[in-house]
């Protein structure tokens, strides 16, 4: 019996040591013989500065754990895309310990791709009209520059329509603080149900309007940062006198934006994907800063996204409120392509509204989607009245068209609307 | 200075016949009742070479075709992929039959690997007469690296827009890289010929 265990144990400590050549394996679960060595280090070829926390964070978790070439080639492409270069090639070479090896990563030199043009929304609405933006971006030694174009007649109760221009650092010494300062110059227009309701309110027409915005980014920690800063904004009134005014005030949010399942993991991407996008804004304006209208404005934001196989999921919310008396720019809409889809904004509040309640749900069936909005809108609790709306449309990736329906007795005019990113 | 140039269509028409003549052809042998190819391509050379230098893993996808009677008739057919590998530490390389029964080799030098893939594609020749006229073709592809496609984003809440840098980055790139891939057919035999000339080669 003795001599059969010792015959065992001597077979088994042998088997592997004598590994012939043309031996049968017997785990058939890797096809890679290299995914039972361990990886000793990660290195890139570039400055890692440059990458956001969470890459570099995945990059130094594959020290210590078993060689997976193709994650290791998923993360060669968020690099790529994170560092806008032509390629990032993987390298694997023997480590300096028994079956380990060195994971390098080969960023292509001398084809940055330091220049940007995005079409950042493009959309026509049924009763709105046409709203679309576009922006380019250079990268100058860790500075973005981006100088856009924009005319919008979807998310204000004005068309506002001129130029951006922002300088950002996403990186200030530490990769947790960063900084950016914007500069807009827009010309505005109004409805004529905005024209008509404005005489009888405090609220002031505007013609232009200028706005500067310094501001900074804490990652207090990952997902959660702190967007604070200042805003300055001048308008010239539309009354005879032309008069200019100046809102001015301190902003800030508090963004919370976490994502697990498959998000958070590309080598399972069969399993469910979940990511939550909150904030909290507030903006107070105070004659400290020379402002003339003095008020706060809160606003919550909250989105959750469920996405597995063909089946996404997205339940938003949005609550929002004023106190003091906040030019129309700053006024809460509903009724766009965002919210209460399938309602005129200009029947709804041609003012906007002081007090904003909304939810949404859309569901997504492969590039099919159906959704229901519900919301109101009010300045005085007596006027708030509960909106519905439901829709459905074709959507892939960025690009959307739908109609959608206000949910109310009597006749309904649909609202058609279609584009990308909005 | 008529002659001259007569004499060199001439040599030119002849050599290139010669050429096709004696093209590379594939290399059949009968065993058992089963038709069996000689591992005459290398296919573990260039780019796939380079790749799994690199520690990755590279498929290669291989194809027998057997016609009988006429070029229109397909006897029998055989498709599978072998997956390769080189172990970095070792210097040798593994491969894995991913077909069902599916199986597993290691330790092997390139030409093993070769040879041990030509092997699991041999075919039944059951059925097949033996005066009955037939061609075989051995068709290889490695498969090429996936690109990480999408010109949009892959839609987070916060990722939008249509990219210039994805378009440059697209049409910044050579047109897809013709995948590495061998093809070699065998002349018209039947298999008391090849049975006779095996006879004669053993």
């Amino acid at each position: 019996m003795t001599k059969l265990l010792c015959m065992a144990v001597t077979v088994a400590v042998a088997a592997p040591l004598m590994a012939m050549p043309g031996d049968q394996g017997t785990t058939l679960e890797a096809t890679n013989v290299n995914s039972r060595y361990t990886v000793e280090s990660v290195s890139l070829s570039a400055s890692r500065t440059r990458l956001s926390t969470s890459l570099r964070a995945d990059l130094d978790r594959v020290v210590g754990e078993k060689l997976d070439h193709p994650y290791l080639e998923q993360l060669a492409t968020r690099i790529k895309k994170e560092l806008r270069v032509s390629d990032v090639a993987v390298r694997v070479a023997k480590g300096t310990s028994p079956d380990h090896v060195i994971v390098t990563f080969e960023v292509t030199k001398g084809r940055e791709q330091n220049f940007d043009l995005n079409v950042a929304k493009f959309l026509y609405h049924s009763t709105e009209g046409w709203s679309g933006e576009a922006d380019a971006t250079t990268h100058i030694a860790g500075n973005a520059f981006t100088f856009g174009v924009v005319s919008d007649n979807d998310v204000l109760v004005e068309r506002y329509s001129g130029v951006r221009a922002k300088f950002e650092r996403k990186n200030l010494g530490t990769d947790r603080l960063g900084v950016s300062f914007e500069f807009d110059s827009f010309h505005n227009q109004w409805n004529s149900a905005t024209v008509a309701a404005q005489p009888g309110s405090p609220l002031d027409l505007y013609d232009n309007r200028e706005v500067y915005t310094p501001e900074a980014t804490l990652i207090i920690a990952q997902p959660i940062e702190l967007h604070f800063g200042v805003r300055f904004s001048r308008f010239r009134l539309s009354t005879p006198a032309s008069r200019t005014e100046s809102s001015n005030g301190v902003v800030s949010t508090l963004r919370y934006h976490p994502r697990w399942g498959s998000a958070d993991d590309p080598r399972h991407p069969d399993e469910p994907e979940h990511e939550v996008d909150a904030s909290y804004s507030i903006e107070a304006t105070t004659h400290a800063l020379d402002s003339d209208p003095v008020y706060t404005r809160h606003s919550i934001h909250a989105k959750y996204k469920f996405h597995h196989l063909h089946n996404l999921l997205e339940i938003g919310f949005l609550a929002g409120r004023i106190t003091g008396i906040a030019p129309l720019f700053d006024r809460f809409v509903l009724g766009n392509t965002q919210t209460l889809r399938g309602w005129n904004q200009y029947e709804l509040d041609p003012l906007g509204g002081s007090h904003v309640v909304h939810g949404s749900v859309d569901y997504n069936y492969r590039f099919v989607q159906v959704f229901y909005d519900t919301g109101a809108i009010w300045d005085r609790p007596q006027d708030r009245q509960h909106k519905q709306s439901v829709g459905v449309g074709l959507k892939k990736e960025n690009f959307q068209l739908a109609v959608a329906f206000p949910v109310r007795a009597g006749h309904t005019d649909p609202v058609f609307f279609a584009g990308m990113n909005f | 200075m008529q002659n001259i140039r007569a004499w060199w269509v001439l040599v030119a028409f002849v050599s290139g016949m010669a050429l096709a003549m004696f093209a590379e052809e594939l290399i059949l042998r009968a065993h058992d009742n089963r038709l069996e190819f000689a591992p005459q391509i290398h296919f573990l050379t260039g780019a796939p070479l380079a790749r799994l230098h690199n520690a990755a893993e590279v498929p290669f996808d291989m194809k027998v075709t057997l016609w009988s009677g006429t070029r229109n008739h397909v006897f029998a057919h055989n498709e599978d992929r072998f997956v390769v590998s080189f172990d970095i530490w070792q210097e040798t390389f593994s491969v894995t039959k991913a077909t069902t029964p599916r199986k597993s080799v290691s330790h092997l030098s390139a030409a093993g690997v070769e040879s041990w893939c030509m092997g699991q594609m041999s075919m039944d020749l059951a059925g097949l007469a033996g005066s009955e006229p037939f061609w075989a073709r051995l068709e290889i592809r490695a498969e090429n690296p996936g690109r990480e496609g999408g010109l949009f984003g892959r839609g987070n809440i916060s990722e939008s827009g249509i990219s210039l840098a994805g378009l440059i980055d697209i049409f910044s790139r050579p047109p897809e890289a013709e995948q590495p891939h061998w093809t070699l057919t065998s002349p018209r035999l039947t298999l008391d010929e090849l049975r006779k000339r095996n006879g004669r080669g053993s």
